[in-house]
């Protein structure tokens, strides 16, 4: 059923070689009513979004706050939207998840290489809870690695006498 | 002077057949050095073929061990004041040696890297030329130099790439050579250089030699893409915790390693990070020993290495 005059917002990292994955979800979009497609990315994708033909962008990063970003995609009341996987299936993009979920969007596609698949609102909210849990967990293994690792590296240049090389 | 190369060879019979004859025909022209092939287990046609067509190539048959401690059984053979290591997926131009030799000859220089070429002679993403590096984020970021207009003289670079680089045999030995902290592979070359530079010796970089570099066609062939991501991201885990001596830029790259772990899931693509610092943690303690040595015999400091390591000649 087509949506008129609808928004749909185009969720990417934009990395190396996702041209076709990109541009299989503006299409994606567009066939489910979009009468606009909006890219959400950073600094660094605006490149790929624009070379495709996306006029109307909303960047995120380099200093821009989160909460900016998902009042300027609510404000296009958007339809629906579209996360670009890099990856054959959907790990990873936590961020772009999160930002589809809070973007108001009532219909989200997952558009991967190796296929694409629609999601509800609340199967995405799962997954960002699940996922987010998971990097949490992966942070505190990291920080308690390498707080250990600080610890020893430390006193063993300590025990170890100063030197020159030590200085800045 | 005079040298003696070193090919390092794993299963790679079909890629001998190209590089043993450029290796004899420029050791040839620069006085008949000797040519040995240090074997790490091959379980091909590797070693038979070897005997059969180059009776004159001397063969190490090793168990397997990797990649550095391979390497570092080959230098241990020499007997000359030079030694030249390279892949086995490494062609030599004929006369790729004698610039080499040349600025070995030099007191304070330990290694010198070629100028690596891809097969069809281009530039793109080739990696080992003009490298330099700067400790940003978790670890040190290397940059190998793309542009031709900076690859035309001799100029000082962070590591030679131990695909094609020739060094002093006496400062190797004085370093101990790659250190097996990264077994299996990768990383090895850039610490040798790194502690090099802390030793107070130069590394160069020299367009004159060149070769041509079929890029990790024997690495893809033997290790599966995550294995290789996994214990590079490993050995940078270690590199960093070896060598960067300077307290603020640890305490700085440790928490970028914390913060880089915790992308695994926020960016996907690339799940082998915690598991590359779980798998770095087994090591702390052999990271620390060669810390303490590192630190005892190092006079520059880590901006000192990467300052003189980046300068135009």
């Amino acid at each position: 059923m087509g949506t008129n005059g609808a928004a749909g917002l185009l969720l990417t990292f934009a990395r190396r070689g996702e041209d076709a994955t990109i541009r299989q979800a503006v299409s994606r979009l567009r066939s489910e009513g979009a009468a606009s497609v909006i890219g959400v990315g950073t600094p660094v994708s605006a490149p790929a979004l624009s070379g495709i033909g996306l006029g109307e962008l909303i960047l995120y990063g380099e200093g821009r706050s989160a909460s900016a970003v998902v009042h300027e995609m609510r404000r296009r009341r958007p339809a629906m939207a579209a996360i670009v996987y890099s990856g054959a299936g959907y790990a990873g993009h936590l961020k772009l998840e999160a930002l589809a979920l809070l973007s108001g969007a009532r219909r989200v596609q997952r558009i991967a290489p190796a296929g694409s698949s629609a999601i509800g609102r609340a199967s995405l909210a799962a997954i960002v809870l699940a996922k987010g849990l998971c990097a949490c967990g992966c942070a505190a293994v990291g920080a308690a690695i390498c707080t250990v690792a600080f610890v020893c590296l430390t006193l063993r240049q300590i025990t170890a006498g100063g030197s020159r090389a030590s200085r800045p | 002077m005079k040298a003696t190369i070193i090919i390092i060879n794993h299963n790679g019979c079909d890629l001998l057949a190209r590089s043993i004859p450029a290796a004899v025909q420029a050791s040839d022209k620069a006085g008949g050095y000797p040519v040995v092939v240090a074997d790490d287990g091959s379980t091909d046609d590797s070693i038979a073929f070897l005997c059969r067509t180059f009776p004159e190539v001397r063969v190490l048959a090793l168990p397997r061990r990797g990649f550095g401690e391979t390497c570092n059984a080959g230098v241990a053979v020499v007997e000359t004041e030079v030694a030249v290591l390279l892949n086995n997926d490494v062609v030599v131009t004929p006369e790729f040696l004698e610039p080499l030799l040349a600025d070995l000859a030099q007191p304070d220089v330990f290694a010198v890297g070629c100028k690596f070429l891809n097969p069809d002679g281009s530039l793109t993403d080739t990696l080992g030329n003009r490298t330099s590096g700067t400790w940003r984020g978790p670890f040190l970021s290397i940059h190998h130099e793309t542009r031709a207009e900076r690859l035309e003289g001799t100029c000082p670079q962070l590591y030679a790439n131990g695909g094609a680089m020739a060094f002093c045999r006496d400062k190797w030995q004085a370093l101990g050579g790659f250190d097996p902290l990264y077994h299996p592979f990768y990383w090895e070359d850039v610490d040798l250089g790194y502690r090099a530079w802390g030793r107070g010796w130069r590394v160069l970089y020299e367009p004159a030699s060149v070769v041509y570099h079929d890029q990790g066609s024997t690495m893809k062939r033997v290790h599966r893409a995550a294995h290789i991501e996994l214990m590079s991201a490993k050995n940078a885990v270690l590199f960093t915790w070896k060598n960067l001596l300077d307290g603020r830029l640890l305490r700085r790259a440790l928490a970028a390693q914390a913060r880089w772990a915790a992308d695994d899931v926020l960016i996907g693509g690339l799940p082998h990070r915690t598991r590359a610092l779980r798998r770095a943690l087994r090591q702390l303690s052999q990271a620390c020993r060669a810390r303490a040595k590192e630190q005892r015999e190092r006079i520059r400091s880590d901006g000192e290495i990467l300052m003189l390591s980046s300068r135009d000649a």
